[in-house]
């Protein structure tokens, strides 16, 4: 396998840091403060088609492959993981039209996702352990015509921004999630409520909510893919996704090696610079080869997606390796920082929330190993 | 509406390259090609005087083969076509050597009516290369421009200079080196980079280009370039009057030429 980046690749990262350093680096800060959605910035990103990335050109789209989007997703990561959050969920919303929908949905919905003028979402989780099960299950009730949704989705990420959401509710709530079924779902559609925006800890500024349907009334056009269908779509969608997260954790995990870098440079202890001391040598030498092969890891697994071959494996062992070690890579930094480094004056506090929202929320508490162990024994 | 031709340099990235402690010099073995800043200015303006008024441009860059990388990076920026003269001989050219490999291929190419060029390279900075080929090719030069506009055969230009702003008419075709202030650099999207597969690029031999031997033998010879590195000398005075201390200092400023 060749890990080199193609010319093109190499120059949409390149596109992707000057974005970042232009447009996320000088909001950052307030973006995590202040958590507002940056409505400026997502206009920015569409008319660089970072929202049609993976989308192909006849709905407008770059057509720029899977490894290109895990080089943007990085890129933008190292300036603002929320931002790389809103653009990963909306993307992931796309991607699922783009691979279950039908001609008429994708024609629908694709050109103005790839245009930013429609963002999207992807509503899969519940407050129930997992969707179909429990007291606010989402419930499709299958009419004459169409389907009747009740019920509740949880931490709807770009909730209250995006105009179309991918929805999962049971079509049998005795069946739980084995008649999980997804919907494509308007924002405007009556009875679709947004709650109240959920404060969380890290990537603020992309927008967490619960969604709740009260008899929301779709048409049998709003099915996406086949009916109980839903699980396989999810499935592969999430793996999909998580390999998009991992991108996100590098990119995080890089920011923070490159200032911490840069400060023991410039901080003078002992009569030299610390980055001249071995303690401060072996943490900085650690994060940086964690963050290099986990990019390596991810490209292998974004490669595999491009080619459609399996990935389902490698998306888990990239996961598996980042939630191990991405929370580390941010201690490992702020060390090499000392009280600097937990100062919020430094972002390192930042990209420390950010990738605990990447490990926590964007990559909930499945369990990857499972599916690393049964390919091997 | 404008034809105009671009000359940009492919030069190493600054950051990359690293200042060996033990002797100062440079290590750029793990630097990365870009086009070099100023030459971004140049091809954006090229690139927004056409959007305004209709018009083509192109480009042209000499350097070694590296320069091919530059190649996909350039068109993406806004050129229809680049135009590639690799050689070995760029490794050391200098100036005059520069100009003269740009001016025989412009000449090769026909005519353009703005032929633009950045103030200076990232890397040699030695601003030379616009008059130099104004000069071989016999066109007027405008230089250090910071406003530029366009009407029918004439540029319109405001030269930035150190102590004035000097607005100037200049009838075409011209030669024109360009301030960083001029514009912004665009970040090209996607279907922008993914578009410059699809475009022509064409290399110049320096073969063809008639150039006598002489004309590729630098004048200017770099012997060496080492890199400076801030350091402490950790000198404190310690005597016991601040009188004293001070002018202990003042007679040491003095003695290294600061004060």
């Amino acid at each position: 396998m060749n890990f080199e980046l193609t010319e093109e690749q190499q120059l949409i990262g390149q596109s992707a840091r000057d974005f970042g350093k232009q447009y996320l680096e000088p909001i950052a800060v307030e973006l995590d403060q202040k958590g507002e959605f940056p409505k400026k910035v997502v206009q920015a990103l569409a008319k660089h088609d970072f929202l049609g990335l993976l989308l192909p050109d006849d709905v407008g789209g770059a057509a720029a492959g899977f490894v290109s989007y895990v080089e943007v997703i990085e890129d933008l990561s190292r300036y603002s993981a929320a931002v790389a959050s809103i653009v990963n969920n909306h993307t992931i919303a796309a991607y699922s039209i783009q691979e279950w929908g039908t001609a008429d949905q994708k024609k629908q919905y694709l050109p103005a996702m790839a245009k930013g003028e429609l963002l999207g979402g992807f509503a899969i989780y519940e407050h129930g352990p997992t969707p179909g099960v429990g007291a606010d299950a989402l419930v499709a009730t299958k009419q004459d015509v169409g389907y009747v949704l009740n019920g509740k989705k949880a931490f709807v990420r770009n909730a209250g921004e995006a105009g179309v959401y991918v929805v999962f509710a049971t079509t049998d709530p005795a069946l739980g999630a084995k008649a999980l079924t997804a919907f494509l779902v308007k924002a405007d559609a009556i009875g679709v409520k947004v709650g109240e925006k959920l404060e969380t800890m890290g990537l603020k500024g992309c927008p967490v909510a619960d969604i709740t349907f009260e008899n929301v009334v779709l048409p049998e056009t709003a099915l996406l893919g086949a009916v109980n269908g839903g699980a396989a779509i999810s499935a592969k969608a999430l793996a999909v996704a998580s390999v998009a997260e991992a991108a996100q954790t590098v990119g995080i995990g890089q920011a923070a090696v490159e200032h911490a870098a840069a400060y023991a440079k410039q901080r003078v202890q002992f009569g030299k610079p610390v980055a001249t001391l071995q303690a401060i040598q072996t943490l900085l030498a650690e994060v940086a080869t964690d963050c290099h092969l986990a990019r390596l890891g991810l490209r292998n697994a974004a490669l595999l997606i491009e080619e459609g071959k399996p990935f389902e494996v490698e998306a888990a062992m990239i996961k598996s390796f980042l939630v191990r070690l991405g929370s580390k890579m941010l201690i490992d930094t702020c060390q090499v920082e000392g009280g600097f480094g937990y100062s919020e004056t430094m972002p390192l506090p930042r990209l420390f929330r950010d990738i605990a929202g990447t490990n926590l929320l964007d990559a909930p508490g499945d369990f990857p190993e499972k599916l690393i162990a049964a390919s091997i024994a | 509406m404008p034809k105009c031709l671009v000359c940009y340099k492919w030069t190493l990235d600054e950051q990359d390259i690293k200042i060996k402690s033990e002797d100062l010099s440079l290590d750029s073995s793990r630097a990365k090609g870009k086009i070099s800043d100023f030459d971004r200015n140049a091809i954006e303006e090229a690139a927004l005087l056409v959007e305004k008024d209709g018009g083509a441009v192109d480009a042209l860059t000499y350097g070694t083969g590296t320069v091919k990388q530059s190649l996909k990076d350039a068109l993406s920026r806004g050129p229809g076509k680049v135009y590639w003269v690799a050689d070995a001989s760029a490794e050391n050219a200098d100036a005059s050597v520069t100009a003269n490999v740009l001016a025989a291929a412009i000449r090769k190419l026909g005519q353009y009516d703005l032929i633009l060029c950045g103030e200076g390279s990232s890397d040699q900075f030695n601003q030379q290369t616009a008059s130099r080929i104004a000069a071989l090719l016999g066109l007027p030069c405008v230089t250090f421009a910071s406003k530029l506009s366009v009407e029918g055969d004439t540029v319109n230009a405001t030269r930035k200079l150190e102590d004035c702003q000097e607005d100037v008419s200049v009838k075409g075709p011209v030669v024109i080196s360009v301030l960083s202030e001029i514009n912004k650099p665009r970040i090209p999207s996607l279907k922008q980079v993914l578009g410059a597969s699809k475009k022509p690029n064409e290399e110049i031999k320096l073969a063809d280009l008639a150039l006598k031997p002489e004309d590729l033998q630098p004048r200017a010879v770099r012997k060496s370039v080492r890199g400076f590195l801030m350091q402490r000398k950790n000198v404190i005075y310690k005597e016991s009057s601040a009188a004293d201390n001070v002018a202990k200092l003042k007679a040491s400023l003095a003695s290294e030429g600061l004060c």
